[in-house]
């Protein structure tokens, strides 16, 4: 009799467990989104991820790209993502540095958005932020750049019948995380794969000869003592992608702009590690050509002053990169002076290459544009 | 009472070790992990990541080491019933000074009695004239020459200090021509515990040790040329070393290199 009722009980628990585990985390009903289906990129950019609880759908794309460009973002409603990032210029703005709301402007250079799926996975200039949908919030709320409260703004989208039902179908519900998510999904789709240096790379056309000159001299680091020529660019940026590679903090250099005295915190601010002060994120060179100015105070306006830098204006400090010193065309580099060596016509093959980078699909493409925009 | 329980309690006792004897025949047909851990040292001395604190072998000065990283290829167990090899193996082992050593775990490693331990050191050469990303190889990485070169298998980079002149020191070795395999003897049982591991020494300092040190004054880099890269490389066997004694050694050698 015992046994009989034990085995009631558990048969009950057991039924129990089950049906709430049929029912629980099943919140109220919705039609699900779409899988963005057909999303690829080229093999040589390696493989990407896309976080699990934020997976690509056409609805979240469309949703964040519809963010992206709306100045109900920013507190006064006159600033959007889109003010800082203009397709046209690859998602950069032009200024030496960022203006916002508070038309003070920022520390920083407007970082051209391209292929962020790959590359460094920490973001801003001093790899502040470990996603992109962490990433996406600060700009949101910072005093100087969108200076908006999340609370309002979720509730100003949610006044917004059209916002309704894209975040319902989306995600199901509007909060900061779902705006972060939407933001993150579309600037993943921002995907640069098109200019000629890409159609080289799949053997569709053939560069010029300077600009293979410039090709060769970007991917070598010079070794004299095997006469070959080099600028040393691919040490930081990458043969496919000209970024910085992904794995751990490799995608962060010292890249000797400034002296000992002068050296800013970069990652340091992030790690706490006195050896990456100074250090800040390599930037992908994709559409370089239209993202003038640069470095990440946007000390630079052109890229013939870029070239100059790397040759013959680096500044010695403690964390400078070991290779950018080493690295000299004359084998002289153990005598003190840091140089390139490059010849006039070195440099300026380099800058033909990096012109090869400009991707006019990407920065022409309907899909990446205003969506408020009259047609 | 009493009579009721003496056979309960035998039942109970030839249940429990049929359930014993299943659990061990279970656990032996399960796949086992094995950790390998592989510690950085500078000679005797444990590497301290950016402090000049090394003696330059073959020459005056000092040197530190800002980075070093190395590929680690093809790992496979070998015994007499079969071997163990790891799919897509290609391991990055880099030291950046937040955790004592860096680890590779095995995994799925049937339980089998394995004699000895191969692995490369560098990338082999079908793997290195290929783009595809395999295990940790990666063309945008930093570990990439370009794709006409290949991959570096070896990089070291750092400074030279000389009174107050600090020279940079930069390391690269890679051609198919310097990849090595590595073997190390086992001993019985290694998978027959929960945890299995096995800690191997990462020696530094041995890439610049021979029959002459090198001077790291005389030659601060190594890159392209094949003869200098070669030096370097020929030493590629003492880079990576069992820290578990010989198994074919005596007992008194045994204690000894037991750290």
């Amino acid at each position: 009799m015992f046994r009989l009722r034990l085995a009631v009980v558990a048969a009950a628990l057991i039924a129990g467990l089950l049906a709430a585990m049929v029912t629980g985390g099943c919140r109220k009903p919705r039609r699900a989104a779409t899988p963005l289906t057909g999303f690829s990129a080229p093999f040589v950019f390696g493989r990407f991820q896309v976080p699990a609880d934020n997976p690509l759908t056409v609805e979240s794309v469309e949703l964040g790209r519809r963010l992206f460009y709306d100045p109900r973002l920013s507190a006064n409603g006159r600033v959007s993502c889109s003010t800082c990032h203009i397709q046209r210029l690859a998602f950069t703005d032009g200024r030496t540095t960022g203006v916002g709301v508070s038309g003070r402007p920022l520390a920083f250079n407007s970082m051209s958005l391209a292929n962020l799926m790959w590359g460094p996975q920490r973001f801003f200039w001093n790899g502040r932020a470990a996603s992109l949908e962490e990433q996406a919030l600060v700009p949101l709320q910072h005093a100087d750049e969108m200076a908006q409260d999340l609370k309002r703004l979720v509730r100003q989208l949610a006044d917004d019948a059209l916002y309704r039902k894209l975040f319902e179908t989306t995600y199901g519900e509007i909060s900061s995380s779902t705006i972060a998510r939407a933001l993150a999904s579309f600037v993943r789709t921002l995907v640069s794969c098109n200019s000629r240096y890409d159609q080289f790379l799949r053997g569709e056309i053939t560069l010029d000869a300077q600009e293979e000159l410039g090709r060769k001299l970007f991917m070598a680091h010079p070794d004299v003592k095997v006469s070959l020529r080099g600028a040393n660019c691919i040490d930081c940026h990458s043969q496919f992608l000209t970024s910085g590679s992904s794995a751990r903090y490799d995608g962060f250099s010292n890249n000797g702009l400034d002296d000992e005295a002068h050296l800013q915190s970069g990652l340091q601010a992030v790690t706490g590690d006195p050896a990456h002060r100074g250090l800040f994120k390599v930037p992908s060179l994709r559409n370089i050509a239209i993202t003038a100015p640069y470095m990440h105070d946007g000390r630079f306006k052109t890229l013939e002053e870029v070239l100059d830098h790397y040759d013959s204006g680096i500044k010695n400090s403690s964390t400078l990169s070991p290779l950018i010193v080493e690295a000299d065309n004359k084998g002289g580099a153990a005598a003190g002076r840091i140089s390139l060596h490059l010849t006039a016509g070195e440099k300026a093959a380099i800058i033909a290459f990096m012109h090869t980078l400009t991707d006019r699909d990407f920065v022409t493409a309907e899909r990446f544009s205003d969506p408020f925009a009259r047609k | 009472m009493n009579r009721m329980l003496k056979p309960a309690l035998f039942v109970l006792a030839v249940v429990a070790a049929l359930g014993v004897t299943a659990w061990r025949l279970y656990r032996a047909a399960q796949p086992a992990e094995l950790a390998l851990y592989f510690h950085p040292f500078v000679g005797p001395a444990p590497l301290v990541l950016n402090q000049p604190r090394y003696q330059n072998p073959g020459g005056e000065g000092r040197f530190k080491v800002r980075d070093f990283q190395f590929f680690l290829s093809n790992i496979r167990l070998v015994g007499v019933a079969g071997a163990f090899v790891e799919p897509d193996s290609y391991h990055l082992v880099r030291f950046d000074g937040d955790d004592p050593a860096f680890v590779i775990v095995l995994h799925h490693v049937p339980r089998r009695n394995y004699e000895r331990i191969e692995f490369g050191i560098g990338v082999d050469a079908a793997a290195n004239r290929s783009l595809a990303q395999r295990g940790e190889l990666d063309p945008n990485g930093r570990m990439a020459w370009n794709w006409e070169v290949g991959y570096k298998f070896v990089l070291f980079e750092g400074s030279l200090l000389r009174g107050n002149a600090s020279a940079p020191l930069v390391y690269h070795v890679g051609f198919a021509e310097n990849y090595r395999l590595i073997s190390s003897t086992l001993h019985r049982g290694l998978l027959d515990r929960g945890l299995a591991r096995l800690d191997f020494r990462v020696d530094i300092l041995s890439l610049f040790q021979g029959p002459t040190n090198i001077d790291m004054a005389a030659l601060p880099s190594v890159k392209f040329e094949r003869s200098d890269a070669a030096l370097l490389a020929r030493n590629f066997a003492a880079l990576v070393t069992p820290m578990w004694p010989d198994p074919a050694a005596g007992p008194n050698q045994r204690h000894s290199n037991n750290r």
